[in-house]
């Protein structure tokens, strides 16, 4: 099967400065590849630069060296107008806090990124919809965040994430607010993902069990990958028993 | 993005603070309350002076005994018996002021008037022949006083519709004999009732003979103004000069500075009238631009405390793909639409206003005020008050627009 690159880094590095000035490095240089379809998780201990690495792979930040290919361009070609449109429509994220608006119903948060996209507007309602029904949400469209428990909130903001049919999604710690059984709803959630509808997915977690889902499993260590190895178990939803 | 998902972000947004967006708009609110109420209420005066002086035709002088008030002193008092009837019959003399059509002597009377039992305190003046005309109001019934009533002292009166109710209640009145300052007076006419006027209420109004008023009461030879009426009111600078010349000649004053008289036209009035609505509207709109200017500056303190606390949103808004300019705009838009919100409380709390206050005119002032909504001053009210919006929520917009996803979404 030939792969298709959809993300290429070459000597990423991103250091923060203080007010001070300062530095403090948290990417030293990274270079990966990641080829579309690819169900990738990201490990590491906490400050090891993971979240850093996906806020510059799904272009939330920029990198202070060094060069980042999306789909083969690299994106200091870009302008901010069209770095913002392909987040909106290549791009989706799911929080560790999920961070839906508050007062604002399951289905108005849902279908807020399409506000924002090229998505004719007689289309909404029905992505939208779909995009709750494949989070087995429909029952709760009309909810308010409040009114949710913390696995049903995350699966709005995957239903969020999707709503563009975005070809990427980026999940920073999802289950990490969650309890186990919740967790194992959304890791099989992004896992059908993958496979069934061929979305790349790059997913951190510090746990190693979430990590097993994905085909392939990378470890950062202070800025840099420390493994980069394929799974050869992959965890299946199946290999779960639900307590 | 279009506009109506904007609006519905920006209204939502607004929503969630109801009573702090309500508080922010107030300095808005007066600001544009103030601007409709000087508007409103300053037509209804310039209407009614407009009418008041148009009732009083624009052609008609007013020439009083004494200097031209200025300044503090009152050293006009002096003279303030200056004007008799040899000045008046100079001012009638058509080969001396031919621009002037006639001149009606004014006295007043001060004092009560009795009858029977009933005692009643209304305005008395002595006048000639002439004042019925002058004034556009006839006696219904009965009539008023001749020519020939004046040159021999007649003692008759005609009263007002108020003077006739206080003395008379039902009965007609007509004919009665009524006592002013001791001396008795026929009533041969009775004005029909007319609403009261800025300058003098005819409906409480004795009108008697001027002969008879300085002869018999006031014991006195000197009128208290003497009203003349131009040709026309194209004619009132000439028939200034006139007079002026007439009056100089009879006086025998060769200084124009020593003058005993002063020449009051509707033009001079219409002037100090305006005087007084400038200075009132000066101090209005500063009133107005101060609140507006405090209110412009509350509302940017306002976004900008709202832009902190929605670093998230904006942060996530961001992050799924909204561009500055979306952030911007829902920024901008929601500034906008509290200033005008605002704009338009103002706008009808000012109407409102306006309206109580001519109602209050009306009522305690006794004057026919017009209502009138000031719709363009409405309209540019709630205009000044969007752009108040625009003005002063950019910067908080733009602060809003330029945060930093990963830094908005990491706020706590
Ligand atoms: N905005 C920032 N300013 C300064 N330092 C930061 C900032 N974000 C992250 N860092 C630092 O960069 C390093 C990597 O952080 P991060 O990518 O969040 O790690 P992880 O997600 O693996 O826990 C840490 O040392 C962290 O303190
Ligand atoms: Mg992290």
């Amino acid at each position: 099967m030939e792969k298709v690159k959809i993300i290429e880094t070459r000597n990423l590095q991103k250091t923060y400065f203080s007010s001070e000035g300062l530095p403090t490095p948290a990417l030293r240089d990274i270079s990966i590849t990641i080829s579309k379809g690819e169900f990738v998780s990201i490990m590491g201990p906490s400050g090891s630069g993971k979240s850093t690495l996906l806020h510059i792979l799904g272009l939330l930040d920029e990198p202070t060296k060094g060069d980042y290919f999306l789909d083969g361009k690299n994106i200091k070609d870009y302008d901010k107008e069209a770095i913002a449109s392909l987040r909106n429509e290549k791009i989706g994220f799911i929080f560790q806090f999920f961070n839906l608006l508050a007062r604002t119903s399951v289905f108005d948060n849902v279908i807020l990124p399409l506000l924002y996209s090229k998505v004719p507007e007689k289309d909404w309602k029905h992505r939208a919809l779909e995009a709750i029904e494949a989070v087995n949400l429909g029952h709760r469209k009309d909810y308010l965040p409040s009114q949710l428990s913390g696995g049903e909130k995350q699966r709005v903001a995957i239903a969020r994430a999707l709503v563009t049919d975005p070809s990427i999604i980026f999940a920073d710690e999802p289950t990490g607010n969650l309890d186990s059984r919740n967790g194992h709803n959304i890791l099989e959630i992004l896992q059908n993902l993958n496979e069934k509808q061929g979305r790349t997915i790059i997913l951190i977690t510090h746990e190693s069990h979430a990590a097993a889902h994905a085909q392939r499993k990378i470890i950062l260590k202070d800025g840099l990958v420390e493994i980069d190895e394929k799974i050869l178990n992959q965890l299946r939803p199946t290999d779960v028993i639900i307590k | 993005m279009k506009w109506k998902h904007y609006l519905k972000t920006a209204a939502g947004g607004l929503l969630v603070h109801k009573s702090r967006s309500v508080l922010t708009i107030l300095g808005i609110v007066i600001g544009i309350a103030a601007i409709i109420m000087i508007s409103s209420l300053g037509e209804g005066a310039n209407q009614l002076i407009l009418r008041e002086i148009q009732a009083m035709g624009s052609r008609t002088l007013v020439v009083t005994p004494g200097k031209e008030p200025r300044g503090p002193s009152n050293i006009n008092s002096l003279f303030l018996d200056a004007l008799k009837e040899r000045e008046l019959k100079a001012l009638q003399d058509q080969s001396k002021v031919p621009s002037v059509v006639d001149a009606t002597p004014m006295i007043i009377v001060p004092g009560s008037v009795s009858y029977g039992g009933e005692t009643y305190d209304p305005t008395t003046m002595g006048s000639s022949e002439n004042f019925a005309e002058l004034m556009d109001v006839y006696p219904n019934p009965g009539r008023f006083f001749n020519a020939e009533e004046v040159r021999q002292n007649e003692s008759v009166a005609i009263i007002g519709s108020e003077v006739k109710n206080k003395l008379f209640g039902p009965s007609e009145g007509l004919g009665a004999k009524i006592k002013i300052r001791g001396r008795y007076f026929r009533v041969i006419g009775i004005f029909p009732q007319t609403g009261s006027s800025i300058f003098f209420n005819m409906d409480d109004l004795i009108v008697i003979p001027y002969t008879t008023g300085q002869r018999y009461l006031l014991g006195t030879d000197h009128f208290f103004e003497i009203i003349v009426r131009a040709q026309s009111e194209a004619l009132v600078p000439r028939a200034v000069a006139e007079i002026e010349a007439t009056l100089r000649e009879t006086q025998g004053i060769t200084d124009p500075e020593k003058d005993y008289f002063h020449i009051h036209t509707q033009i001079d009035l219409a002037d100090r009238v305006g005087l007084v609505g400038t200075i009132l509207t000066l101090l209005l709109s500063s009133i107005a631009a101060i609140s507006l200017l405090v209110g412009g500056i509350g509302i940017m303190n306002i976004m900008l405390v709202s832009v902190t606390e929605r670093t998230r949103e904006i942060g996530l808004r961001k992050a799924i793909g909204a561009t500055e300019k979306n952030i911007m705009t829902q920024f901008v838009l929601e500034a906008i639409l509290l200033t005008g919100l605002g704009g338009i409380i103002g706008t009808t709390l000012g109407i409102t206003a306006s309206f109580i206050i001519g109602q209050l005119i009306r009522r305690f002032g006794g004057l026919e005020w017009v209502f009138s909504i000031p719709i363009a001053s409405a309209l540019v009210g709630i205009t000044l008050s969007c752009l108040i919006g625009l003005i002063f929520g950019i910067f908080p917009a733009r602060s809003a627009a330029k945060k930093n996803p990963i830094e908005a979404l990491r706020y706590e």
